[in-house]
């Protein structure tokens, strides 16, 4: 049999604890949220590291990247040479109105022209205006953070390891060459 | 009312023009202020959560992120008594009817916000038989939130967005005939049916 007040007693409780503890809410039009690092808001293009290769655009699982282009001819700089074609890009467009933030075109981008950027402020009116052409994607790479550093406690990066060993394989005297010649 | 022959399908009814009586236009701007102030800051909510984006919204409306700050109240026991329906995952042609009966019980004025990727356009789902390509096909949409599914802030920055819109609007132009944005007209349409099987 428990004491009569009692439940109530233990409502109270908590009603008091939540009442001296510092709110949880976070302010957001007046006060920024902390992201959390490799946040996924929006896609940036660096436009200049693009070499239409498409590979974005054919890996993409919402096909929601457009790419168009055309080619340029360099004429051959000496006399019997080759001319080089380039790409040049006409359009990139991500509609982010299909996205749907899988990051896989910024893993298959083998020159790192795309980054993810944690803006998430870009709510329209007009769902034509949620495709993204490429200047307003070359804007938001002003708001790509730094990569994050590496874990303190993870395993040393192999490209570390290999350049010490070839550091001191340089730093090491050449091994005696045997005058006698190999036999 | 015309006269209808006997044994002739009812025609359409058509209903007048709604308008907000003579008055609306002659009102002056600080009523307008007032009324489109009183409007921002009380927008009853109405989740229409279809998929995993819905847990984003009620994320947002829980003590974290808590949308009542802004005014906005997620406590309508339903359509009849919203403002704004937050339509949040994937429609699909199946749900599509439902949407519009509920959006059709709104009172005016009414907002409606996409809320996801599936919602704005069918996102990853917009190759599928069965997935409407944008809630935006059924019922005239306000303000699209992006993300798969956006961050609670993200429905804030839209519900801001949105709120910024209702302090500038006027209602005699919103529903003025062909004025663009949202034609009352287009809200008398017939619900959506299934297409008639012909054997």
């Amino acid at each position: 049999m428990t004491r009569l007040g009692s439940g109530l007693l233990a409502g109270l409780k908590v009603t008091w604890r939540n009442l001296v503890r510092r709110s949880v809410t976070q302010h957001y039009p007046d006060v920024k949220p902390e992201l959390p690092p490799r946040s996924r808001g929006v896609i940036a293009l660096q436009e200049e590291n693009c070499t239409v290769c498409m590979l974005c655009a054919r890996e993409c699982p919402a096909w929601c990247i457009h790419i168009d282009s055309h080619k340029e001819v360099t004429p051959a700089e000496v006399e019997g040479g080759r001319d080089r074609s380039h790409n040049m890009l006409d359009r990139f467009a991500i509609d982010f109105s299909l996205c749907m933030y899988c990051s896989i075109c910024i893993e298959v981008c083998p020159f790192d022209a795309l980054h993810w950027s944690p803006e998430f402020e870009y709510a329209e009116h007009d769902i034509t205006d949620l495709v993204h052409e490429k200047d307003r994607l070359r804007e938001w790479m002003w708001t790509v953070p730094p990569p994050p550093a590496l874990d303190p406690a993870g395993e040393e990066p192999k490209e570390i390891k290999a350049a010490e060993i070839a550091a001191a394989k340089r730093a090491a005297p050449p091994p005696p060459v045997d005058p006698a010649g190999p036999q | 009312m015309t006269d209808l022959a006997p044994g002739a399908a009812p025609a359409p009814v058509s209903l007048p023009d709604p308008t907000l009586g003579p008055g609306s236009t002659l009102a002056p701007k600080p009523v307008r202020f007032v009324l489109n102030w009183g409007r921002a800051y009380s927008l009853w909510v109405f989740n229409f959560g279809l998929a995993c984006c819905a847990i984003e919204f009620i994320a947002t409306s829980m003590a974290r992120h808590d949308f009542i700050r802004l005014g906005v109240i997620p406590f309508a026991p339903g359509p009849r008594q919203a403002d704004l329906m937050v339509v949040s995952g994937t429609v699909t042609d199946k749900m599509a009817p439902a949407i519009k009966r509920l959006y059709e019980q709104m009172p005016e004025p009414k907002y409606v916000i996409s809320f996801g990727s599936c919602a704005n356009s069918g996102g990853p789902y917009w190759d599928s038989y069965c997935v409407t390509k944008g809630v935006d096909q059924i019922i005239p949409v306000d303000v699209y939130v992006p993300g798969c599914p956006p961050r609670p802030e993200a429905l804030l920055q839209g519900i801001v967005k949105l709120q910024e819109q209702i302090a500038g609007e006027s209602l005699p132009q919103r529903y003025a005939q062909g004025s663009g944005q949202r034609d009352a007209a287009s809200l008398r349409q017939p619900l959506i049916r299934p297409p008639e099987v012909t054997p």
